[in-house]
C-alpha cells in the first residue's frame, strides 16, 4: 500500500559550510490539502475559461464545467499517486568538496 | 495444505476429476497465491521484483563508489579528482509507473507535439496508441535492464534493483 512520504532529508555540504535538514512532510499535507481548498474557486474559474477556449466547444456549459472538473481530480489524484511514489526517492552528488544528498523517507 | 487443495484432492480421490484436472487445478492455485505469499517476487520464477531503479556515476579510478556497495557515508575521506564527481540515484520503480500514468493526461495537442518531437528524433512511437497495459509492460521490462558505461574516466551505471 502507497503512503505519502513522512520526511524529507536534504544535506548540502559546501567546502566551508554544511548544511542539513529534516523537512517534516506529514506536516504539510493539512497545508496542502488547506491550499486546495482555498484555490478550489480558483481552479474552478480556471477549468470553465479553458473549456470555453479549448476542447469540447460542441458541448453544453454544464457539461463541459463537469468534464473540466473530472480532468482536475484526475490530475490532483495522478499528483497524490506521485507524491505517495516518492518514499524511497535518493538523489546523491557529490565530489571532493562538495554533495547535495536528498533523500525521502 | 491449504482448504482449497484439499477440495482438489478430494475431487480427485471421489474421481470426479481426473489426475491432469487436478494437477492442472494445482498449478493453476500454485500461480495463484505464488505472488501474494513471496512478499514480493515475480510469480513462477522466483526472481525479486524490483523496486527501484538505480543510476550511478563514478570515477574510474579504484572502483571504490561503484554499484550496490555504495553508501551514502563512503565518499567521505575518499580522495579523488576536485572534478571528479559521484552521482547516486535510486529512484522508485512505483515512481516510474505514476510518472508514466501522467501521459494519459496529456491533451491531445501536446501528444501531436510530442508524437512530432520523437518523429523528429527517429522515435516512431505514437503516443496515443499507449496504453495502461503497454506502460506496465515496459516497465515490467525494466527488470532486466542494465547500461554500463565505461570510459576512461568515469563508469555510468544503470540497474534495476
Amino acid at each position: 500500500m502507497k503512503r505519502p512520504p513522512v520526511l524529507m532529508r536534504v544535506q548540502i555540504r559546501g567546502e566551508e559550510r554544511k548544511f542539513c535538514l529534516w523537512l517534516p512532510l506529514f506536516l504539510l499535507v493539512p497545508l496542502a490539502i488547506l491550499l486546495l481548498i482555498i484555490l478550489s474557486p480558483v481552479i474552478l474559474i480556471a477549468v470553465i475559461i479553458v473549456r470555453k477556449r479549448g476542447r469540447g466547444r460542441w458541448l453544453s456549459p454544464v457539461a463541459r464545467t463537469s468534464l473540466g472538473i473530472l480532468c482536475s481530480v484526475r490530475g490532483i489524484r495522478a499528483a497524490c499517486d506521485v507524491l505517495c511514489s516518492m518514499p524511497g526517492l535518493r538523489i546523491d552528488v557529490c565530489n571532493n568538496k562538495e554533495r547535495v544528498y536528498v533523500s525521502i523517507i | 495444505m491449504s482448504e482449497n487443495q484439499k477440495k482438489i484432492l478430494e475431487m480427485l480421490a471421489n474421481k470426479k476429476i481426473s489426475v491432469d484436472e487436478a494437477y492442472r487445478l494445482l498449478n493453476a492455485l500454485k500461480t495463484e497465491t505464488g505472488a501474494p505469499e513471496g512478499g514480493g517476487s515475480a510469480g513462477m520464477t522466483g526472481k525479486p521484483k524490483p523496486k527501484y531503479l538505480r543510476v550511478c556515476v563514478a570515477p574510474r579510478r579504484g572502483h571504490k563508489h561503484e554499484g550496490h556497495e555504495h553508501e551514502e557515508h563512503e565518499h567521505e575521506g575518499h580522495e579523488h579528482d576536485e572534478e571528479a564527481e559521484v552521482v547516486n540515484v535510486r529512484v522508485p520503480m512505483a515512481l516510474i509507473r505514476s510518472g508514466m500514468k501522467f501521459t494519459s493526461l496529456l491533451p491531445s495537442e501536446a501528444r501531436d507535439k510530442v508524437n512530432d518531437a520523437l518523429h523528429e528524433k527517429g522515435i516512431n512511437l505514437d503516443m496515443r496508441n499507449m496504453k495502461p497495459e503497454d506502460l506496465e509492460e515496459i516497465i515490467s521490462a525494466l527488470d532486466d535492464l542494465e547500461v554500463n558505461v565505461v570510459n576512461d574516466e568515469e563508469v555510468v551505471r544503470v540497474f534495476v534493483e
